[in-house]
Formats: C-alpha cells, sequence, structure tokens
C-alpha cells in the first residue's frame, strides 16, 4: 500500500499537472486533440492516486511486490505512450511541410514564368 | 511523340549544373529538363538564373528524396510520358538517355535503371562500395524478388504511372535502393540498361566513407521496415 504521505504528495503534483493543462488550453497554446492524451494520462494518475487498492491488485497481479514501484510504472508508462504520440505528430507535421515546400517551388516556377512572359 | 522529362536534383552544384545541362541539350535536345535546386547554399541558383535554365528553387532544403519527388510532382502536373533522373553533380553522361528510356518507350518495362556493374565499364566505384552495393542489392531481391545489380545508381526513367506513384510516395533520405523496392512491391516491371559513368567532377559527395556504416544500417532497416509494412500490393 502507498503511504498517505506520498498520497497528498501526488494529489498536490497532480494538481499542479492539471492546472498547467488547462492554463496551457485557455491561452491556446496547446491544440485540444493533442491535450486529450494529457488528460487521459492525468486522469490514470489521479484514479491511483485516489485508490490505491486497484494498485495493490494491480501489482500483485504482474509480480510488482511494492505498489509504489507500480505507480512510477504506470506513470512513466503514460509519458512514452505521450512521448510516442509526439514523435507521430512531428513525423505527419513533417510530411505536410515537406509538401507545402514542393508546391510553393512549384507555384514560384509558374509565377517565374508568367512574369518573364509578361 | 512522347513527352520527356530530365529531373536534375543539384544541391551546391555551381561549377557543375550548366556543364550537365548543355550535355543533355547536345545529347536529347527533344526532351524538356527540370533542375531542382534544393536550397544550395552556394551560387547555384544565380548560375541557373544566368543561363536562363528551367528550374525550380525550394525555399528549404529538402535533401535528395523530396527533392526529386518535387520533380515528379512538375512532371505529373504538366502530363509528362517519361521522367528520367540525372544527377546535375557531372557523373552522368547524357548520350546513354536514348539507351535508357528505350525499354520504357517500346513498353516493355514500368522502371529503368542505368547501371555501372552490367558491363562492368566506366567509373566502377570502390570495392567497399560495391560489397555494400551487393549487399543492398541481395537484400532488396530477397524482400521482393527482384535482381537490380546498381541499386544506388542515379540516374533511372520511369514511366506515367510511376511518375503519379512517385509524385504521392516517396522516399525521403537515401531515396534510391526505397525506391526499387516500392516499385518492386507495387509489381512493376524494372530493367537495367548499361551506362557508363563518370568520377565526380567537382563537389563531394552527399555520402562519405564515415556515414557510410550508417548508411547500410539505415538503409537496410528502412527496406526491412518498408516491405513489412508496403506488403505486396
Amino acid at each position: 500500500m502507498i503511504s498517505f504521505r506520498l498520497q497528498i504528495a501526488l494529489l498536490v503534483a497532480l494538481g499542479i499537472y492539471f492546472f498547467l493543462v488547462f492554463y496551457l488550453l485557455k491561452k491556446k497554446m496547446l491544440n485540444l486533440k493533442y491535450t486529450l492524451l494529457w488528460l487521459a494520462a492525468g486522469l490514470v494518475m489521479l484514479v491511483l492516486t485516489i485508490c490505491p487498492q486497484i494498485l495493490a491488485t494491480v501489482s500483485a497481479l504482474v509480480g510488482v511486490f511494492d505498489p509504489t514501484n507500480a505507480l512510477f510504472a504506470v506513470i512513466f508508462f503514460c509519458v512514452i505512450i505521450i512521448l510516442m504520440s509526439l514523435t507521430a505528430i512531428v513525423s505527419r507535421l513533417n510530411e505536410r511541410l515537406k509538401r507545402l515546400i514542393q508546391s510553393d517551388a512549384l507555384l514560384e516556377k509558374r509565377v517565374r514564368d508568367l512574369e518573364r512572359d509578361r | 511523340m512522347l513527352k520527356i522529362l530530365i529531373i536534375i536534383p543539384a544541391y551546391n552544384e555551381q561549377d557543375n549544373i550548366i556543364r550537365t545541362i548543355q550535355d543533355i541539350e547536345k545529347n536529347i535536345p527533344e526532351a524538356n529538363y527540370i533542375v531542382i535546386n534544393d536550397c544550395s547554399k552556394d551560387s547555384t541558383r544565380s548560375v541557373l538564373c544566368d543561363y536562363g535554365a528551367n528550374y525550380l528553387d525550394l525555399p528549404v532544403n529538402l535533401g535528395i528524396g523530396g527533392g526529386v519527388q518535387t520533380g515528379y510532382r512538375y512532371a505529373l502536373e504538366y502530363g509528362y510520358d517519361i521522367a528520367i533522373q540525372f544527377d546535375g553533380d557531372g557523373q552522368h553522361d547524357a548520350a546513354y538517355i536514348k539507351e535508357l528510356i528505350k525499354p520504357l518507350e517500346m513498353g516493355q518495362a514500368d522502371v529503368t535503371i542505368g547501371s555501372r556493374f552490367i558491363n562492368n565499364e566506366g567509373f566502377q566505384s570502390s570495392a567497399m562500395r560495391r560489397l555494400g552495393i551487393n549487399f543492398l542489392s541481395a537484400l532488396i531481391k530477397l524482400l521482393c524478388g527482384i535482381r537490380v545489380k546498381d541499386v544506388t545508381s542515379g540516374m533511372r526513367a520511369v514511366n506515367r504511372n510511376m511518375i503519379a506513384e512517385f509524385a504521392e510516395n516517396y522516399a525521403q533520405d537515401y531515396p534510391e535502393p526505397e525506391a526499387i523496392l516500392a516499385a518492386g512491391l507495387l509489381k512493376a516491371r524494372i530493367m537495367e540498361v548499361p551506362v557508363q559513368m563518370r568520377e565526380r567532377q567537382g563537389g563531394t559527395s552527399s555520402i562519405n566513407a564515415l556515414r557510410s556504416v550508417y548508411y547500410m544500417i539505415k538503409v537496410s532497416t528502412a527496406l526491412i521496415i518498408n516491405r513489412m509494412t508496403l506488403g505486396k500490393r
């Protein structure tokens, strides 16, 4: 079982976490669709902090001796998922940017040809 | 009469590019060409401009794959029947272009590759490089069943169908071997045509000795991943 102290500390940390996410959302510095993953990860952490019994059951199931370690493992897993989604987002942006640059070059040539023929 | 476009990717080729264009104009005057200036840092752009060359100017450096793909998009937009890739660094000889596109004109192939290793004439590259090329060649044979000897040759020609395909999908970083695999998985008919190449006359190759191990690992991985994700369509 995780200690009451750790529970309080985690709740404070999660408070800051959610404040930051909502603050960035409000300032329109985050797209909502990319924020959903952050909110989902926060929710998982919140549920586990409030109901540590779940954690105890899960850690017994997968053979982790200390539920605190299981909690950290879950948080780490959330971070990995978020990082992966970031790579996916960057790759998509890269592909779109490439197409845009190519279209720009094709248009620039058209404009150049038009100006020369005028 | 088929419309033929020669795509010439150029990055920092101020000393070679005009010679390449003149070589093409002399050897195959019926074809059009387009130079893709991939945001060169030297005066390639002003050299092209002064010559009155037909060129595209990429505002951001995309690398060889993204550059060549721009050429394929241009070919698609203006309805070309055959597109030829031809390096702007003076390694390729325009005298071989007619031979290169013959199988496409006859409808015998979808992709032709100018190969140094059919007659083993002209510049043959170093022994280490050939070892690497043979390895990639064997890997591509394993992955799609098509045997191409000179998989890194940048001199190649494709027909209308492949222009449309490459305009849509083309590998970005070291695209030569990947494009062969992609074409092979699409069941394109690939044919090698013997050509001679020269040693490069100026500038530096994009692949130096230190990078070549990294190149091999990266290309091999990319090929295997491509095979797994694309499958045979």
